[in-house]
């Protein structure tokens, strides 16, 4: 019986432009690779009638968002024929400009990466019990709504 | 029979706890009810209720242990 392996996709803060590249080097061993997709999710400053947003803190219902992600990834893995598939979402406080989501696709070809990591950010928006509040520069707070 | 409530998101504004525990209650309506009566501010809320992270869609009875999660639309990535 295959392993039911439920990883982990939450770091605290901000994802580090760092991480992303080292985790491009990682796969250099992987040959039988063509095709990355990646997604990077960054915080937006928008400017509302409250004033300007400056951060956004994330909080989730972990154990259910790590369940939920378990499912979406064997989904799609069945759904496409992938490679490896990485993702990593920010709790706690992210800054405008800094990136809190990175969503890390590959296969042998390029077209079952880059619609697998389309499907993949859609259902990490939808599917997973995240929360993000942002924080406007007035120090008040609002709590964002995905569209 | 003690019942384990999760807030999240803006419900903890309504609330300002993220987590509570109840007793007496025997399914999901009774317990809507009575969070409804002790946060009147959850009234005008709109969320989800998942028990034991399953996501219930109509009222489903309760046992002691369970866990019950009060969530709001979800605005994750």
């Amino acid at each position: 019986m295959k392993e039911r392996k439920v990883k982990n996709i939450f770091m605290e803060g901000p994802i580090p432009a760092q991480k992303i590249a080292e985790d491009i080097q990682k796969h250099a061993t992987q040959t039988n690779i063509g095709a990355h997709s990646i997604f990077l999710g960054q915080v937006r400053a928008d400017v509302k009638e409250a004033g300007t947003v400056t951060a956004i803190a994330y909080t989730a219902y972990t154990e259910m968002a790590l369940e939920k992600m378990y499912e979406i990834r064997e989904s799609l893995f069945a759904k496409y024929p992938l490679t490896c598939m990485h993702v990593y979402h920010s709790l706690g406080t992210v800054s405008a400009g800094e990136i809190c989501l990175f969503v890390f696709v590959s296969s042998q070809h390029r077209k079952a990466a880059i619609d697998a990591c389309e499907e993949l950010v859609e259902a990490i928006k939808f599917q997973l019990p995240i929360w993000g509040k942002e924080i406007l520069n007035n120090q008040s707070t609002v709590w964002k709504e995905n569209k | 029979m003690a019942i384990e409530i999760l807030f999240f998101g803006s419900l903890t504004d309504a609330t300002t706890v993220a987590r509570l525990i109840v007793d007496g209650v025997e399914d999901t309506d009774q317990l809507r009810t009575y969070l409804m009566e002790r946060y009147p501010a959850l009234r005008s809320a709109r969320y989800f209720v998942a028990v034991n992270q399953r996501m219930i869609q109509q009222t489903e009875s309760l046992r002691p242990g369970d866990v019950v999660a009060l969530m709001p639309p979800f605005s994750g990535g």
